[in-house]
């Protein structure tokens, strides 16, 4: 029997009534607050193998990175469930959560123990990470000196050498200058082909999609339009797209 | 309950952490850095002994050392109420990417500003040595004062928190009511001046009043403080504590989908 490393069952996500609302709006209008609800994942399953790689495309407001945040446990399905079992995630976004204020090594530090990893652990590899981002004297600058290159350049080392078992990726494989994009892109692909490591991209790049996918996941409007061969889907969805 | 002594196990390193780093950063971007810590509330303390020791005449024994055990207590729930009301926008880049608890957003920021209060009643400690104040047994109730102290700010601020998500303009309502509180609370002046009735129903009726005064009579004038009321105040601020963690547990996933 193969081994699953996520499991999704009929997942919604909605984002209803919360928008935040202030009491000067709440006492203009006495009826109370809209409660309009929005179904950005409607009802969707799906599971991916352990070591698989799967691309996710679909036009802008699909949500797509609706679900991704949600596989990253930072959204709690509103129905269904999402079973990653027991398998470390971590989500790879343009611009990890970093604190302006302090300098690049230590962010390093926060967001590895964010992550789940020992001070020793992210200590061990803090070289390696700085190495790979490149940033030289600005490791030791507040992040807020960082211009968005290098920024991005900073979150993609830390997630790219601290591996998790299931890495999320949304949109990052066109970060920094030419030659960064070019070493980034030949770590995600040397990361991505260890048998063990799963692996969901979210991307409108179809060249990559191709290039790095086990199978791709076509979404619209919150559901699943198809999934199966990278070559097919994206054939079919480069005619829907015309 | 279980879930959250799990967690904050779990994240207690990256909380260390991250206060520590907080500390550091706000050292390294000012010229006479850690010295501000100790500076402020000394310049305070000078600016109130001023206007009341010296202008209005107040005649309260050791004024710079009572003012300053009063400061220390409110500083540190004045700054800790301020930030929970902002904590989850103000960490939009981390909770938005990564989950973590958010409770122990604000026990950090409750570490970064207990330190600063620690700094605070060490002056304090100078200060008694100074004046040669006596010191005697009673000095033990400064322990459950504390816990009070943390705990029912902790309680407070898990609230806020929550609030702060969904209110737009709850800062400027907490602006108003913490300056409320602070003329109630006796920092320059002694609530037992008050006429009754409203003198023993501020000393019941706020915490922070009552804390600080309790850690007065303790530290400074070797008094038995109102245990009665600390004690209430402990399970008010434990029973706070514990529906402010529920209410984020059952809230925190929805926080992301609103910032």
């Amino acid at each position: 029997m193969e081994e699953y490393a996520i499991t999704v069952k009929d997942l919604k996500i909605r984002y209803k009534s919360v928008q935040a609302y202030s009491i000067k709006k709440s006492l203009l209008r006495l009826k109370g607050v809209d409660t309009e609800a929005f179904e950005a994942v409607r009802g969707i399953s799906f599971e991916v193998k352990q070591g698989e790689i799967l691309g996710i495309t679909g036009k802008n407001g699909s949500g797509k990175s609706t679900l991704l945040r949600a596989l990253a446990n930072i959204f709690s399905a509103d129905e269904g469930t999402i079973d990653l079992h027991g398998h470390s995630v971590s989500l790879l976004a343009i611009g990890v959560g970093f604190k302006n204020e302090m300098t690049g090594r230590e962010n390093i530090m926060l967001s590895g123990m964010l992550l789940g990893f020992s001070e020793k652990e992210v200590q061990a590899r803090m070289d390696e990470i700085i190495d790979f981002a490149g940033l030289g004297k600005f490791i030791d600058m507040p992040v807020r000196t960082y211009s968005s290159g290098m920024y991005s350049k900073l979150a993609f080392s830390i997630t790219a050498i601290l591996e998790t078992d299931i890495m999320l990726i949304d949109e990052v494989l066109s970060v920094g200058d030419e030659k960064f994009k070019k070493k980034s892109y030949a770590k995600m692909k040397s990361l991505i082909s260890q048998r063990n490591r799963t692996v969901v991209i979210v991307s409108h790049n179809l060249k990559t999609l191709e290039e790095l996918c086990d199978r791709v996941m076509w979404m619209h409007e919150g559901e699943i339009v198809k999934i199966g061969e990278p070559k097919e889907i994206l054939k079919e969805y480069k005619e829907f797209m015309k | 309950m279980n879930r959250f002594i799990k967690d904050t196990k779990k994240y207690w390193k990256y909380t260390i952490y991250a206060a520590k780093s907080q500390l550091k950063t706000e050292v390294a971007n000012s010229y006479l850095n850690w010295i501000w810590w100790i500076l402020e509330p000394f310049c305070f303390m000078l600016i109130y002994a001023f206007v009341f020791g010296f202008i209005f005449k107040h005649k309260e024994l050791y004024y710079n050392a009572y003012i300053f055990v009063g400061l220390a207590i409110w500083d540190f729930f004045n700054r800790c109420i301020k930030s929970s009301v902002r904590m989850v926008k103000r960490n939009k880049a981390i909770v938005s990417k990564v989950y973590l608890p958010k409770h122990t957003l604000i026990i950090s920021d409750m570490m970064v500003n207990g330190f600063k209060m620690l700094i605070c009643l060490a002056i304090v400690v100078g200060m008694l040595i100074f004046y040669r104040v006596p010191v005697d047994l009673h000095i033990i109730y400064v322990i459950p004062i504390l816990i009070t102290t943390i705990l029912f700010t902790f309680g407070c601020c898990c609230i806020l928190l929550h609030l702060g998500v969904f209110i737009e303009d709850m800062s400027n309502v907490i602006n108003i009511v913490l300056r409320f509180v602070f003329y109630l609370t006796g920092i320059f002046y002694n609530i037992r001046s008050f006429p009754e009735p409203y003198r023993s129903l501020i000393l019941k009726g706020n915490p922070l009043a009552l804390l600080i005064t309790d850690l007065r009579d303790c530290v400074l004038y070797q008094t038995k403080p109102d245990v009665l009321w600390l004690c209430i105040w402990l399970g008010i601020s434990l029973l706070l504590s514990m529906f402010g963690i529920w209410n984020i547990y059952k809230n925190e996933n929805t926080y992301v989908k609103v910032i």
